[in-house]
């Protein structure tokens, strides 16, 4: 597993293990006076402890000019504190100041680049040949300031600590909708995880910020820019939501991340990241009365936040018509299909679960009709997303070699026609919500994909949906499943990325 | 369905959970804390193996907490015996003995009851060994078992999904080309392995559509059978119980007569040097450098366990990461690997990717760390760190009964002493920086070194006209570089340079 990643990526077959089954799963919970909340449970058998907090913020909370902020901060909780990390915390903090100040100068500078470059004056906003004697005097400082603040760093102590503690698995993950960073702990150190993560939520020093700054870019490289589709799906993602800020991607948008400034981390910091919005949870080999005085002692000293985080105001506006996006690249003809649906928690929600899991796997509707009986698909699945404050389903197909992607998506419509006009048979129903059910059995085996699960529930709606929520999908009837087919799949509600094979210039493979 | 609770699982444990001083001040620094010390005894697999009369071991570890079951099968057999011609079907007979039903049963028969029972159920082919797994509710054991012998003992390699899978491969062989991190894989492999042996073979259009029904039906009956097999078996059972119903689904099934033939080592000097795909449309460049390691049973390899934590093994308490990532921001993944391997020598690598224009610097870089390991000792605390962080998270290895089953599963495929875990922890306490010193020396050769780029040539040859110092051309050491193009996909023939 990669470190500090974004996890956009697999947070949909998380949650579609987390809505299952009547399986209660015995969690002591308090509340600090600061607002923090603590979910413990305890379990014998191994000496570990699977830990680990979240906070209620991640890209949807943003704003333009900003995107990736979320995801950026997360990176920075790595950095270091007042004690960890410096060997001379009154310098290192003044270091910060001049390099902040210094930064705002070349921020200037490359402003009035950007200006020229969007008048067409200049072809290149990094060539060093269009920069003013100033611009480079700037960057040389930057550069002279970082050099000084390596030097009174001790470096990645936050890490050094962890480690030589006998921690592993230290990570962390940023969604549209929460941050989470987890860890596992032999069960000796559990002090020590409550004085590392209090010290870090209490007064930490967002150091090499402009270095870590080029680390997520060189992320979003890698994970977008430098796939064969990654800038297609992004793109897609953004034509789909129309005001909805989940339109912009978790990693944000590359102008941002060259803007965003340390002042933008600190103000984000003290309205998301107080103990208001925050709450931590603990699975494995510990005494949960010492786990509650640890709690009141370490994390007690953390401030409330003057105001709690505002939910986002912008909500979705409907969608008046189709809308298209034809995309030639390094792969094969696919077609994908966006509905725009219901949010997480929706009383729909379980239903449209269920009608995505009929259509899935080797012995599911796409399967069966796409791939094998019609031969018009090589795969073929759908998935329902329900976020926190909107939802989307989505089905896809790869052609066939021989066909279109049209003929694919004709197919994926013929097969939400069926579930709109007939009921779904009682023993195929029942096999999805077995299927659901010993999903959740699995996904409640290990200490630290609990832990994982009930802090993301914690953060939508309570963690007491991990025992709620499975109920709901068995009560799911036949009629659910047409109802939510005839409600959530207008023709005007279609989005289609259509995929096409990008033809290869004379030569070959380059 | 009954609730679960948590119970305590029978593990060998000595934990003191002392009493938290109230009202003590919090420490400056976590330096300043004090912990109980952690006992940990590791479990031995003689307590759990039992031996089939068919010849099949299995390891079998309860674990109550759950009503689930899991049981993994482990396989002599791999993708290294694929026939000359027809690279490829090792690994199609493995997921075709999921795909194509069994003997009594059609594919959707077979596929409707395993779905019925909420079951997972899978079948798959690896370089070294065949696996298969099922995990299902305990209270359908019976069921469950029956499904996983039926597939691995009468798969039905049915015709149509054959024909349907042989479609999905051949329409992916297209794309090889298309992603980086896959050309980056396929060609460092066979930098270092050279073109000849099995582990860089690839399978071409022409194999697969050679491949034929019959070729895996022989190749099964050829591997499958008890004497081939190690189960793990973890969850919710008593272990008499679960004996007797394993013997029970095996009994009557004869074992083959032939041997499994030995892996090959591969015969191949690398060719010290800088390569380059060059990938066009992608902003940055893949790396990967390095060179031929050692095998499991080279004494030195704890050692080197260490060392490559410290380079760039440990993610930011290592070298590599922190000066290519959080100095200079030239990576987002930069990280190195020291693989020991069962059959024949790993592979040491360091990997990362960075933006077109710092690759060069980010490789210069690497080089440094490698050459500073072996001129210079490591620091106290560095080995400290490294130590403490293998040792105190050892007991992790054997947290849960599907772990404790499948590391001991493992180990005796790949014939680990019983005793190895047992005195792992001793050995790493005994590492030294004079003995790190003396393996970087031995082990690491910078005039060894392999390096692969993919990416755009022309911006990663170009560098970053703010740091002029660093470029392609004086990595080449005024050799040049080599440029690999990138083959056929279906033929796998590459054209001449």
């Amino acid at each position: 597993m990669i470190l500090r990643f974004s996890i956009a990526l697999w947070l949909s077959p998380l949650l579609s293990t987390l809505a299952l089954l009547a399986q209660q799963v015995p969690v002591q919970e308090f509340k600090l006076e600061n607002g923090m909340k603590f979910l413990l449970v305890p379990r014998k058998g191994s000496p570990n402890i699977a830990a680990g907090w979240i906070a209620k913020v991640g890209a949807v909370n943003e704003r333009p000019g900003i995107t990736g902020i979320s995801h950026l901060f997360e990176h920075m909780m790595f950095k270091g504190t007042q004690t960890i990390g410096t060997k001379n915390i009154e310098e290192d903090l003044k270091v910060n100041q001049q390099l902040d100040k210094v930064r705002g100068e070349i921020r200037k500078e490359e402003q009035v680049l950007i200006q020229r470059f969007r008048e067409g004056k200049i072809a290149d906003v990094k060539d060093p040949k269009v920069r003013t004697a100033r611009h480079q005097q700037l960057i040389k400082e930057f550069d002279d300031l970082n050099k000084r603040q390596k030097d009174l760093m001790i470096k990645d102590e936050f890490d050094r600590v962890y480690t030589s503690g006998g921690a592993s698995g230290m990570n962390a993950g940023t969604s549209e909708d929460f941050t989470i960073y987890f860890i596992n702990v032999p069960s000796n150190k559990l002090e020590l995880w409550y004085w590392m993560e209090s010290d870090r939520l209490s007064n930490p020093v967002f150091r090499e910020f402009y270095s870590e700054r080029d680390v997520v870019h060189e992320e979003r490289r890698m994970r977008t820019d430098s796939t064969p589709t990654g800038r297609f799906t992004e793109q897609f993602s953004a034509l789909f939501w129309k005001s909805s800020p989940y339109g912009w991607p978790v990693v944000g948008w590359p102008s941002d991340l060259e803007a965003i400034s340390r002042e933008d981390a600190q103000a984000y910091f003290g309205v998301n990241y107080a103990p208001n919005n925050l709450t931590a949870c603990l699975v494995g080999d510990f005494e949960p009365a010492q786990a509650k005085a640890l709690a009141e002692k370490y994390f007690g000293r953390l401030q409330r936040g003057l105001h709690d985080p505002e939910p986002v105001r912008t909500a979705e506006v409907p969608q008046m018509g189709e809308q298209r996006m034809i995309a030639h690249a390094d792969t094969n003809p696919e077609v994908r299909i966006r509905y725009h649906t219901v949010a997480d928690g929706h009383a729909d929600e379980p239903a449209l679960m269920v009608l995505s899991t009929l259509l899935n796997d080797r012995t599911g509707r796409l399967y069966k009709s796409l791939i094998l009986d019609q031969q018009v698909a090589n795969q073929a699945s759908s998935t329902h997303n329900g976020q926190k404050y909107e939802g989307y389903f989505e089905l896809r197909g790869v052609a066939k070699p021989g066909k279109t992607p049209e003929e694919v998506e004709k197919a994926l419509y013929k097969e939400i026609e069926k579930l709109q006009t007939e009921l779904v048979a009682e023993r195929e129903l029942q096999k999805v919500k077995n299927q659901l059910a010993a999903a959740n059995f699995r996904g409640l085996q290990s200490d630290f994909n609990l832990m994982v699960q009930l802090l993301i529930s914690d953060s939508l709606r309570g963690w007491q949906i991990i025992n709620t929520d499975p109920p709901r999908l068995q009560a799911v009837t036949q009629q659910d499943v047409q109802r939510v087919a005839k409600t959530h799949f207008p023709p005007e509600g279609r989005n289609v990325l259509v995929f096409y094979t990008k033809k290869k210039n004379a030569g070959g493979g380059q | 369905m009954r609730a679960a609770g948590f119970s305590i699982a029978a593990v060998a444990l000595v934990f003191t959970q002392g009493v938290y001083p109230q009202g003590a001040a919090i420490p400056r620094h976590p330096r300043d804390l004090k912990y109980q010390p952690l006992a940990y005894t590791p479990p031995k697999p003689a307590d759990f193996r039992h031996k089939l009369s068919n010849g099949a071991t299995a390891f079998l570890v309860e674990d109550h907490d759950f009503p689930l079951i899991s049981v993994n099968v482990l396989v002599r057999t791999g993708d290294y015996l694929d026939p000359a011609g027809k690279v490829g079907l090792a690994s199609l007979t493995g997921n075709q003995m999921r795909s194509g039903g069994t003997k009594s049963k059609p594919p959707a028969v077979f596929d409707e009851e395993v779905a019925f029972l909420a079951a997972q159920l899978s079948s798959a082919m690896a370089d070294f060994n065949g696996s298969a797994s099922l995990n299902c509710l305990s209270k359908d054991t019976d069921a469950g078992l029956a499904l996983l012998v039926d597939m691995l003992r009468n798969p039905g390699f049915a015709e149509d999904r054959l024909k349907l899978a042989k479609n999905q491969i051949m329409q992916t062989m297209e794309r090889r080309n298309d992603n980086a991190p896959d050309i980056e894989q396929r060609e460092f492999r066979r930098l270092v392995r050279g073109d000849k042996h099995f582990s860089t073979l690839q399978s071409t259009k022409a194999s697969v559509e050679s491949i034929t029904r019959e070729d895996l039906a022989g190749f099964h009956r050829k591997y499958y059978y008890p004497a081939n097999f190690v189960f793990a078996v973890s969850g919710d059972f008593k272990t008499p119980e679960l004996l007797a119903k394993l013997e029970k689904a095996l009994s009557g099934w004869p074992n083959g007569t032939e041997a499994v033939p030995p892996v090959p080592k591969p015969d191949y000097t690398p060719k010290p040097g800088l390569y380059v795909v060059d990938k066009k449309g992608v902003n940055q460049g893949r790396v990967r450098m390095g060179h031929l390691g050692v095998t499991f049973d080279n004494p030195d390899h704890i050692a080197l366990n260490v060392m490559n934590g410290i380079l760039g093994g440990s993610a930011f308490t290592s070298r590599i990461t922190s000066r290519v990532r959080s100095d200079e921001g030239l990576a987002y993944q930069a990280a190195s690997i020291f693989q020991h391997g069962t059959y024949y020598e790993g592979v040491f690598a360091a990997v990362f990717q960075s933006k077109s224009p710092s690759v060069a610097q980010a490789i210069t870089i690497v080089n440094e760390e490698i050459a500073k390991l072996q001129n210079t000792k490591v620091t106290p605390e560095e080995l400290t760190t490294e130590m403490n962080s293998l040792i105190d998270s050892f007991p992790r290895r054997f947290s849960t009964a599907s772990l404790k089953a499948g590391q001991f599963a493992n180990d005796l495929f790949n014939k680990q002493p019983d005793d190895y875990w047992i005195k792992y922890r001793d050995r790493v306490r005994a590492v030294t920086a004079d003995e790190i010193q003396r393996v970087a020396k031995k082990y690491l050769g910078p005039d060894r070194m392999v390096i692969l780029a993919v990416g755009e040539l022309d911006a990663m040859a170009k560098g970053n006209p703010d740091k002029p110092q660093f470029s392609l051309d004086k990595l080449s050491g005024g050799r040049g570089l080599t440029k690999i193009p990138l083959p056929d996909p279906l033929t796998m023939v590459y054209p001449a340079n």
